[in-house]
């Protein structure tokens, strides 16, 4: 064989030439087949070859209402988005089966919206407090889309009240939870390596539940989002680039090799606190949308919730040399702080869109770390062994356990 | 039975109360409600903005706020094609033509011994303003919803060409009369059947009985020939002659029939037939406004249920330009009031065309009214009532005295609420 000569069915493949085809140089070969897609699709735009295909009917109107705030007594505003090909008018509104007069600004100051323009409209209407308000809009050509506000609260506004509000909240369901957890170190590090490697599988389970928990709500956002956005493919990417992103950093960060036990823990803190800025951006945009209903048992839930993941962004260091405490405290401020800072931006900038990215990258850190706690343990030792296992298992029945004490 | 003492009726009623009180309790609105403004113990005095919704104004406090809301539709209508306040005196006796494309007046002349009544109702497809801003796609009697009011005298032959106009769809007419002749009933079944678009046929109708009609198309499926606007009035005034000749037929009465009343039952079939006779204006019926009010809605989104619902097809369109809710209103360039005198005898001829839902309503504030059912009678059906119910094609003329009340709006309305406010609110204005 080895003597034959080098060729594949007569394709002449030695035969280097620093031009190409009819000899051209190479990056012409490159930019020819963009040239040629741009007069095809000139040549398809201007001759409509496909015209005998339409037929007489406009698109449809589509406007979806993106959501609802109440900012006062005696007002309702609804914030809306034409996702539909062409532009629309708000004509008429309707509380709750009756019209009502309202005032709409929109990007061209008036009732019509272009084509993914968004625009708001104020209601002057005397809801109830408590009750669901069902809000209608209606197009000139008599389609209606709807919405309801369930439980009608008044929505506070972004002052410092709330901003410290918010922060005093992230604080007990973000960072004290996590440093707490991180205070069992010391006795991760007395562990021997079979019960390390369980906790660390338990940890692994944990952040798998997370992940699941968190890609559930990222994809029922993501129907919330205004449909010219795809939201559901968006959180696919999400969850997809976030995961190949923190892959490549943590491969570029320990040069090809294994990962060292503190980049480990900043992957695990960084997942844990897109995490924990998701679930502050639940809660202030709950604030924002007037539905918090936030007890102090509910912060009970999410502190005993959260505890359990401290010891996730601990278990890497314990077989290495212990690092600097700033170490320490950066990595506890990585995982939790993120709530209080989600709690503001739900606040100030609720939109399905922005909550469903964010929970999405979320979902693809938390996978990634997930699969390298996997990689360290087989290195170390058996991956699926029957403490670890168990360990796996007992992370996912303490997020499920401690998932019931929170109900946003 | 024993009699139950105070203390055990208390016990019992407590019980009965606390058995309210836990089954209310399980329901999910309340609960989701009961955890409600928990928060306040973390962040103290920060977030009594969270419950302060729920303080105040329980007892309806709130109604001092200022900007309580304008209830009703926004702007104004564009479209001049079809004018309710029109439409209510518009009435055609076949021989107030003015050749005009949509009008249907063709003559009346004398044919066998009768009178004959000529009209031309033409189908058309065309799109209606039903809210400032909202138009729906309408299948029309000559472009116009409700279609043209007829109104003939009792014992007349009623012609009408009917021409299908229409772009794509079969349509009839059938007439709310008593016929003797199947194949002028303006169904698939019958005579000529459907008329295809381009395809026309002239119905020959008996003016029987006297009364206030109606005409529809009747063509499957039903509902959207009749939902899409295929109707109108149809009013056949009592002839004197007859009524003096028969009052019998005309009174839901078992008493005497005395001189006296028969001169009455005359006196009321002239009143009825001033529109067609207005040298007919007896003693003591001179003076009345007659108006015609088809009830009918739209389901704009095409979902079983209406968006809109009107008297005489636009939502609103008898009511104020606006109002601040404190009785300082501006009547608007087509949503106005019915201006109404106070010395004239108000007679509203009523035709219920609502689809997709089964009954409509009428309903007269600070008013109460005589009731004809039908229209077919000359004595009152129901006398001294201020809401009259009716199922789709059901039809009465009712008669108003404003003459002792104050100058101002009176409102009318459906009295399902849900009807007023989504269009089906109107008033009248006495002057």
């Amino acid at each position: 064989m080895s003597d034959e000569p080098e060729s594949d069915g007569g394709v002449v493949t030695h035969e280097e030439s620093p031009t190409g085809p009819f000899g051209l140089p190479t990056v012409v070969a490159g930019v020819v087949p963009i040239v040629m897609l741009a007069v095809l699709v000139g040549v398809f735009l201007v001759t409509t070859p496909l015209a005998g295909l339409q037929s007489d009917g406009e698109p449809l109107p589509d406007v979806s209402i993106d959501y609802t705030t109440v900012p006062e007594e005696g007002t309702l505003v609804v914030h809306v988005t034409n996702n539909g090909a062409a532009p629309v008018t708000i004509d008429q509104l309707q509380i709750d089966d009756a019209y009502w007069n309202y005032e709409m600004s929109s990007p061209g100051d008036d009732r019509t919206l272009q084509p993914r323009e968004s625009g708001t409209i104020r209601v002057p209407y005397h809801w109830s407090p408590g009750f669901d308000h069902h809000v209608t809009v209606m197009t000139a050509g008599g389609a209606t889309f709807g919405e309801t506000i369930v439980a009608t609260q008044q929505t506070p506004g972004f002052d410092f009240d709330v901003v410290l509000t918010l922060a005093v909240v992230g604080l007990f369901v973000g960072v004290i939870p996590v440093a707490l957890g991180m205070l069992w170190f010391p006795f991760l590090e007395s562990m021997s390596d079979r019960w390390l490697h369980a906790v660390l599988a338990f940890s692994a389970g944990i952040l798998a539940f997370l992940a699941v928990d968190a890609g559930f709500e990222a994809f029922e956002l993501g129907r919330a989002v205004p449909s010219a956005y795809m939201g559901e493919l968006l959180v696919v990417l999400g969850i997809v680039g976030a995961m190949l992103l923190l892959q490549a950093a943590m491969d570029w960060q320990s040069g090809g090799g294994e990962p060292s036990g503190l980049s480990l823990a900043y992957a695990a803190a960084l997942g844990i606190g897109l995490h924990n800025l998701a679930e502050g951006l639940a809660i202030g945009s709950a604030f924002a949308l007037g539905r918090a209903s936030l007890g102090a048992f509910l912060i009970v839930g999410f502190m005993i919730h959260n505890v359990t993941e401290g010891p996730v962004v601990v278990a890497p260091l314990a077989r290495s040399e212990r690092p600097a405490l700033w170490h320490f405290g950066a990595i506890g401020l990585l995982a939790g702080a993120p709530a209080i800072l989600g709690g503001w931006i739900g606040n100030l900038f609720f939109s399905p869109l922005l909550g469903a990215l964010f929970l999405a990258i979320g979902v693809g850190a938390l996978l990634q770390v997930v699969f390298d706690i996997g990689g360290m343990i087989r290195k170390r030792g058996e991956l699926l062994s029957t403490t670890n296992s168990l360990g796996f298992l007992v992370g996912l029945v303490v997020m499920y356990a401690t998932d019931f004490f929170i109900t946003l | 039975m024993t009699s139950m003492g105070y203390g055990a009726a208390q016990s019992l009623t407590a019980q009965l109360e606390q058995d309210l009180a836990s089954t209310i309790d399980v329901a999910p609105s309340v609960s989701r409600r009961a955890v409600l403004g928990g928060l306040s113990i973390l962040g103290g005095a920060a977030l009594t903005g969270v419950g302060g919704a729920q303080s105040g104004d329980g007892g309806g406090g709130g109604h001092d706020h200022p900007d309580h809301g304008n209830f009703g539709a926004v702007g104004e209508y564009d479209s001049d094609e079809f004018d309710p306040h029109e439409f209510l005196t518009e009435f055609n006796t076949g021989d107030n033509g003015d050749g005009g494309d949509a009008d249907p007046n063709e003559g009346v002349y004398q044919e066998n011994g009768r009178t004959v009544r000529e009209f031309t109702l033409t189908a058309v497809d065309t799109e209606i303003e039903v809210l400032p801003g909202v138009t729906f796609p309408v299948w029309t009697y000559n472009g116009q919803v409700p279609g043209p009011t007829l109104r003939v005298e009792e014992g007349d032959l009623v012609r009408v060409n009917f021409v299908n106009g229409a772009e794509e769809h079969a349509h009839t007419i059938h007439p709310h009369l008593k016929n003797l002749d199947p194949d002028m009933d303006g169904t698939p079944t019958n005579g000529p059947g459907v008329l295809n678009p381009g395809e026309s046929f002239t119905y020959e109708w008996q003016a029987e009985p006297m009364g206030t009609h109606l005409y529809h198309c009747h063509t499957m499926p039903l509902k959207a020939h009749v939902h899409r606007g295929l109707y109108g009035a149809l009013i056949v005034d009592p002839k004197p002659e007859r009524v003096r000749e028969n009052p019998r037929d005309y009174v839901n009465y078992h008493g005497p029939m005395t001189d006296e009343l028969v001169s009455e039952l005359v006196d009321r079939a002239r009143s009825r037939n001033m529109i067609s006779h207005p040298d007919y204006a007896p003693e003591g019926f001179t003076g009345v406004n007659e108006m015609v009010m088809v009830m009918n809605g739209f389901d704009t989104n095409f979902d079983g249920d209406n968006e809109v619902y009107a008297v005489n097809t636009r939502g609103f369109c008898y009511g104020v330009g606006s109002t601040d809710g404190r009785g300082n209103w501006a009547a608007g360039e087509t949503k106005r009031p019915i201006q109404v005198d106070k010395n004239e005898l108000q007679r509203v001829h009523l035709v219920n065309m609502i689809e997709f839902d089964a009954i409509n309503s009428f309903h007269t504030h600070s008013q109460f009214f005589d009731y004809y059912d039908a229209g077919t009678t000359l004595l009152p059906t129901r006398s001294n009532i201020d809401t009259v119910m009716q199922c789709q094609a059901q039809r009465g003329v009712f008669e108003m005295d404003y003459s002792d009340h104050d100058p101002g709006l009176y409102m009318f309305h459906a009295h399902q609420s849900e009807f007023a406010e989504l269009g089906w609110m109107s008033f009248f204005e006495v002057v």
